[in-house]
């Protein structure tokens, strides 16, 4: 995979201290250095960060004492690191530094499908952006020299399709890098004032010149793919797009009739190579996901043909078959040749009338925060529910998740609520719901200025004690590290009270009339005059992470002739293993997604759902 | 050889470690493994799809309409995923009976020299305890009908490799019950 081979290339490289906080499609970079770590006896530092931007920090202090250190994060995560990364580019490194940021053009799992190499631009780093797992590991080890070369942080932007690909790759091996660890104090940059800002920054803009010229020379990232004298077409392409266009040109036979620059350090942009390839053709088009860093930055646009044209689209992932039918029609308006449809709309119209149901994704069956919920809902039918980032956004097909905006928000939108009803004299319950390693990510900020303005509503974390919906990676209130070494266990209600929070109350979610109880109880405090906000403990393990806690709660249920098929448990409660039968009839259990978690029955309200023992049977 | 192979289906239906099977098979071959898997969101009960490419590629991405051979673990995942084959590709589809599946596009794909083989893997494997080996049970289907380019012995081997010890007896059981039923319909 893509993450494990620029985890290779990290090890390779000879990296010393490696961080990251979880995100797809970045995850994997961790546990696979981990692997190879453990694999090769390796002294590496490894580190889930409870942050992107408190692993920036962590990784770019590391190289100030001249080691070299990467950074790893999705693409939002580059937002929350942004601070330390524009500021950075001033001051500059001494070890490598090389921060990877995962985009994800579709998008597949995130908020937004920005494009990080616009950071590269925003900050004035430079930027490496591979098109394939092997690319991107050779760029890591070429990320750490051109850092070390020029005292600069380098940016590694893989998409999705770079990330998450399969491909052989071949290995070399690691290349060790004794250095111990040195800081060399030079307060005009590591604490540069602003009048010494203005140094770096022109120092910055003249290293910036001549990592441009580096570029221009450079012949193994910025290449001529296909350079035939007779074809009038060029197109200037990077990322994954460039090897989905060769698949395309092969099968197709487009060799010869259209030319191919392939750039892979996008910024600063090699102008001569772009200047050149455009003199050579009587039209060039840009092809690059996801956005039009390459594009915005060629300087003569007379002959470009991209998204500033309405070539290629604005937004969404570019696909083999977009890239198609973007070249049939650049192919078709140039007058070169026409290529022939592959679409089969037929096909598509055919399983149109079918009807499919578009499969959302649910919580898993048994899943403690579908019970925690549930009980929200039945307890404040009609509040607001702002939530948060994780598996727990699912709630959503619970109708108890109103709002996802960020990592944090879940906090900072029920203050907001609050103070904007609040001042109309308007006093309405207000649940957030957040996960336990999105609290420890962003969480704390947002409630200490919550408990610090007087806001009032309930928050309720629901800790299943993992990252689960980026893979299992640990928290600071397990108290394990990203290499399964021991860390110092930061418990929830240690860290609440921390934050100023008066009331806390811990409770298993399975027990959802206790839940509906405390929930209660806890608006009543946020309504006193003497009173705060809220927070609830909802505290449950992931059921895929401790498959062995099932164990614990079995309770197997079955469902009697009570059953009418009013759908209530499969609409407000929407476990998977609870569905209609064939006929639509009743409610059937499915015994192979079924974990006997046994919260089911108290949901229907009919008393249908019932223990099996209950009945003598079981 | 060149083989552009798509997976799909839904989350828990042992899609990626399908996926593994043919990509260690393609090495255990000697060719270029490509490959692409979704991850994240579908990991909660969403769809599911792979493509894998053996030979010499670029990217890892199959175009509609460029595969050889889908594998489909669910009924509704295989309309949704038909797009991807060629003309004169085949489907191997894990279905309770090709009866309940949609006439027209049966029809449809029948036009395009598709040939579409149903299997209900589901059933075979929950015959030998296992419905999660359905997986591996249409593989071993797809093996005994001689239609795909991959023999037994090799996808035996991988197996061996691929699987966690405790899994490795029923997998191999689950194989062979594919390749019993893909071989006595052959033609």
């Amino acid at each position: 995979m893509g993450n494990v081979a620029i985890a290779r290339g990290i090890v390779e490289s000879g990296c010393h201290i490696v961080t990251s906080y979880p995100g797809t499609p970045s995850s994997e970079i961790i546990p696979a250095v981990v692997m190879f770590k453990e694999e090769l006896d390796l002294k590496t530092y490894v580190e889930w960060s409870t942050n992107e931007k408190v692993a920036f920090d962590n990784a770019l202090a590391a190289c100030l004492t001249g080691k070299r250190a990467a950074v790893a994060m999705k693409q939002v995560g580059l937002n929350v690191a942004s601070d330390s990364l524009m500021s950075s580019a001033y001051t500059g490194v001494v070890g490598g530094l090389v921060v990877i940021s995962c985009d994800d053009p579709g998008p597949h799992s995130s908020q937004t499908e920005q494009d990080s190499r616009f950071y590269g631009m925003f900050a004035k780093i430079p930027v490496f952006d591979p098109s394939t797992p092997q690319e991107a590991k050779e760029m890591v080890r070429a990320a750490f020299e051109l850092s070390e070369e020029f005292q600069i942080p380098v940016l590694l932007r893989p998409t999705i399709r770079v990330s998450h690909a399969k491909q052989n790759v071949r290995l070399l091996p690691p290349q060790v890098l004794e250095r111990s660890a040195h800081f060399d104090k030079e307060p005009d940059r590591w604490a540069a004032t602003p009048r010494y800002r203005l140094v770096l920054h022109t120092r910055l803009n003249d290293t910036l010149r001549k990592i441009q010229e580096k570029f221009e020379q450079d012949t193994r990232w910025n290449y001529e793919a296909i350079s035939s004298r007779g074809a009038s077409l060029g197109i200037i392409t990077c990322s994954a797009s460039f090897v989905a266009l060769m698949d395309l040109f092969e099968e197709f036979g487009l060799k010869d009739a259209i030319n191919v620059l392939k750039i892979g350090t996008p910024y600063p942009l090699p102008q001569k190579k772009i200047r050149d390839f455009t003199e050579r053709h009587k039209k060039v088009l840009v092809i690059e996901e996801t956005d039009r860093v390459i594009e915005s930055q060629i300087v003569d646009k007379n002959k470009v043909l991209g998204r500033l044209t309405g070539h290629v689209p604005l937004q969404g992932e570019l696909a083999p078959e977009v890239l198609y039918e973007i070249l049939a029609k650049v192919l078709k308006e140039l007058g070169i040749f026409t290529l022939k449809a592959i679409s089969d709309p037929k096909l598509d119209k055919l399983v149109a009338t079918l009807d499919l149901p578009i499969r959302k994704p649910t919580l898993c069956a048994g899943c403690p925060e579908r019970a925690a919920f549930f009980a929200i809902k039945r307890a404040f039918p009609k509040a607001i529910y702002p939530s948060d980032i994780g598996c727990y956004t699912l709630g959503l097909n619970l109708g108890a998740v109103d709002t996802v905006l960020d990592m944090g928000a879940g906090i900072t939108f029920a203050s907001g609520f609050y103070q904007a009803y609040h001042q109309d004299d308007n006093d309405i319950p207000i649940i957030a719901t957040m996960g336990d390693s999105t609290f420890y990510h962003s969480g704390t900020a947002s409630l200490l200025n919550a408990v610090y303005n007087n806001a009032r509503f309930i928050l309720v974390i629901l800790d299943n004690e993992i990252t689960a919906m980026t893979g299992m990676q640990p928290t600071p209130g397990l108290g394990i590290t990203a290499d399964g070494s021991k860390g110092v266990e930061i418990p929830l209600e240690e860290l609440l009270k921390g934050c100023g929070v008066k009331w806390v109350r811990t409770i298993d979610p399975y027990e959802v009339n206790g839940l509906i109880q405390i929930l209660k109880e806890g608006r009543e405090y946020t309504q006193k005059s003497d009173g705060g906000i809220a927070v609830i403990i909802a505290r449950h393990p992931c059921l895929i992470r401790y498959p062995e806690v099932c164990q614990l709660y079995r309770v197997e249920v079955e469902i009697t002739d009570e059953c009418n098929g009013c759908m209530y448990c499969v609409d407000f409660f929407e476990c998977p293993a609870l569905r209609p039968n064939e006929k639509e009839e009743i409610v059937e259990i499915d015994r192979t997604l079924c974990i006997d978690c046994g919260v089911c029955i108290l949901v229907c309200p009919r008393g249908a759902i019932v223990r099996k023992s209950e009945k003598g049977s079981g | 050889m060149k083989t552009q192979i798509v997976l799909a289906g839904v989350g828990g239906q042992g899609i990626l470690f399908a996926s593994r099977i043919f990509s260690e098979l393609g090495l255990k071959l000697g060719l270029n493994v490509l490959g692409s898997e979704t991850h994240g969101m579908s990991q909660r009960g969403g769809s599911v799809a792979a493509h894998l490419k053996l030979g010499n590629f670029y990217g890892p991405i199959i175009r509609q309409g460029a595969a050889d051979i889908l594998y489909s673990f669910e009924e509704k995942e295989t309309y949704k995923t038909l797009r991807f084959l060629k003309r004169g590709g085949i489907c191997f589809a894990n279905l309770e009976g090709l009866g309940r599946f949609d006439q027209k596009v049966l029809t449809h794909l029948k036009n395009k020299e598709i040939k579409f083989r149903a299997f209900d893997a589901n059933r075979e494997a929950s015959a030998i305890g296992s419905v999660k080996s359905a997986n591996i049970v249409l593989i071993g289907y797809s093996v005994g009908t001689s239609l795909v380019p991959f023999n037994r012995d090799d996808i035996r081997s991988v197996l061996e490799m691929v699987s966690r010890k405790e899994d490795l007896e029923m997998n191999m059981k689950a194989f062979e019950v594919g390749i019993r039923h893909g071989s006595t319909e052959r033609i």
